[in-house]
């Protein structure tokens, strides 16, 4: 059942092979920002952290963990797109296989090759140059990973009600930049949250976008009590769920409204 | 056979206007999607201008600027792509022209390619959505950073801004270059460029020396924001660089557009079309 899904992973994991430009690409875009990010923070901070020295390396290692897990959480956001416009959509549809689980197996077969040549090199480049805290325990590391992979599938599920779309819309630049926008702001890469005003923590504390980035950093860091770890490993659970649930109904009015375009 | 009498100012200034109504024309055949493409590169680019509103509200000032000056600084970054995509895109997209082979349809006609290249293709999409977040800075800052209007201002203000324009420009155009050689630089032109321009976005004194060497003497982004913004604020890390860098924008632009036009030159002159 499982071994035409991996077939497709392994064909998007060669194909990424094939444009090597890219993930050098890639890969420098992570350091830059990583770079940029840590001048500013630092700048905020003055000459030698003064503010508050553990705060400033909590911070910063808040910056690198974020961009290092926005290196492979991008997602090819024009598969759907793509697959509509040139008409390819019907003849997988035709397929015995699921689309829905085409997609998902594409999009992770991308990601492990972005974990293996952007990911791990930048891992590395960081320790070598940058100022990162270790994770705050091992158990800790254990639920940062596994939180990790919940925010993943937070951010896919929502990603794929928005590539989804493209069965109404056929372009949808406009929308996939506005969604990538908000989850930039909103999600907690950019910025901890808890420098946030209030009113708008408490208010991201209502949407999925927590549970893309802030959740797993926080986790690592240390900052969520060990007694809340299962709440909010079960939050980021719940929003995979109702998500997925969105996207089926979604998925399911896309399909009856299918267009194919040319013969 | 007759000799083709060249165009009189006045034909030029018609065939320009009529390149800018048809580029409008195309644009509005299509106003709702323009109108949500615009909408969401403005969004794109507002996201580094919220983050730095959130992380301002929370810090008041970073390395000694405030608010309203590190917008103003950013302001000219967003201003000055504005006016560069509004006159320039021909070359933002030469490689693909190139690439596609329409330089050839360019190229047959009784009229200069650069005439062409920069006249025949106005992305508004892309004006209006770099436009607005520039506006709209600008109209933030513009009372509250301590700036006289005067006849003097405003002329160093132009100035620095098509300066600013004519540099992004000639970066851009550098890339193109390569493209008669057909080798494609597109990749490796817009890393660098944005990559660049990211760091553009503050003030270049909060970096360690060598970047501000590269935003200075390579990819001289610093003449695009911090030299300008700096002429009007003043702010003490100036004392960092040398003071005549405040004055040397419009003169860096035309210097480094003249230099690659003529690189571009030698490149047209050996140009082998990729068509059939």
């Amino acid at each position: 059942m499982i071994k035409p899904y991996l077939a497709i992973a392994k064909k998007s994991f060669q194909n990424n092979l094939a444009y090597r430009a890219d993930y050098y690409a890639g890969l420098i875009n992570t350091l830059i920002l990583i770079f940029v990010n840590i001048a500013i923070w630092k700048a905020i901070y003055g000459e030698d952290g003064s503010y508050d020295g553990v705060q400033l390396k909590i911070v910063l290692t808040y910056i690198v963990l974020g961009f290092l897990m926005q290196s492979f959480f991008i997602m090819d956001d024009y598969f759907i797109q793509n697959k509509i416009t040139n008409g390819l959509i019907s003849s997988d549809l035709l397929k015995p296989i699921s689309f829905r689980m085409l997609v998902f197996s594409y999009n992770l077969g991308a990601a492990g090759f972005k974990i293996l040549m952007n990911l791990i090199p930048a891992i590395f480049i960081s320790l070598l140059f940058f100022e990162f805290l270790p994770p705050f325990s091992m158990s800790m590391f254990v639920f940062f990973i596994l939180s990790l992979c919940l925010g993943y599938l937070v951010l896919y599920c929502l990603n794929f009600i928005v590539w989804v779309t493209a069965f109404w819309f056929y372009q949808t630049f406009s929308l996939v930049t506005i969604k990538d926008a908000l989850i930039a702001v909103l999600s907690g890469a950019l910025i901890p949250l808890w420098f946030m005003p209030t009113w708008l923590y408490n208010f991201i504390k209502m949407t999925p976008f927590d549970s893309i980035y802030y959740i797993p950093i926080t986790i690592y860091l240390g900052q969520t009590p060990s007694n809340e770890i299962l709440t909010v490993l079960l939050k980021q659970v719940l929003w995979i769920a109702l998500l997925t649930v969105i996207g089926h109904f979604i998925w399911k009015a896309a399909t009856k409204k299918l267009v194919v375009q040319g013969g | 056979m007759d000799k083709i009498r060249p165009y009189t100012k006045i034909e030029l200034l018609k065939i320009l206007f009529m390149f800018f109504k048809m580029n409008l024309k195309s644009m509005l055949e299509y106003k709702f999607d323009r109108f949500f493409i615009a909408l969401a590169i403005f969004v794109r680019e507002m996201v580094s201008i919220v983050i730095m509103f959130l992380i301002l509200t929370r810090f008041v000032t970073i390395g000694g600027w405030t608010i309203h000056e590190m917008f103003f600084l950013y302001s000219f970054l967003f201003l000055s792509y504005s006016i560069f995509v509004f006159f320039f895109t021909g070359i933002r997209d030469f490689d693909d022209m190139v690439y596609q082979g329409s330089l050839d349809r360019y190229l047959i006609r009784p009229l200069g390619l650069i005439f062409q290249v920069v006249s025949a293709r106005i992305d508004f999409t892309a004006t209006i959505g770099h436009g607005a977040v520039g506006i709209i800075l600008f109209l933030y800052t513009y009372k509250t950073v301590g700036i006289v209007w005067d006849f003097k201002s405003i002329t160093y203000y132009a100035s620095a801004l098509i300066g600013g324009a004519i540099i992004q420009a000639a970066l851009f155009m550098i890339s193109s270059c390569f493209s008669f050689w057909t080798i494609r630089t597109v990749n490796l032109r817009n890393l660098i460029f944005f990559n660049c321009r990211r760091f553009a976005g503050y003030p270049i004194s909060f970096y360690p020396g060598f970047v501000q060497k590269l935003l200075i003497f390579i990819v001289p982004f610093a003449f695009v924001s911090y030299f300008p913004a700096q002429y009007f604020l003043r702010k003490p890390d100036l004392s960092m660089f040398w003071s005549g860098y405040l004055y040397l924008t419009p003169l860096i632009g035309v210097a480094m557009f003249a230099l690659v036009y003529m690189f571009w030159r030698m490149g047209l002159k050996r140009y082998s079309s990729a068509g059939n």
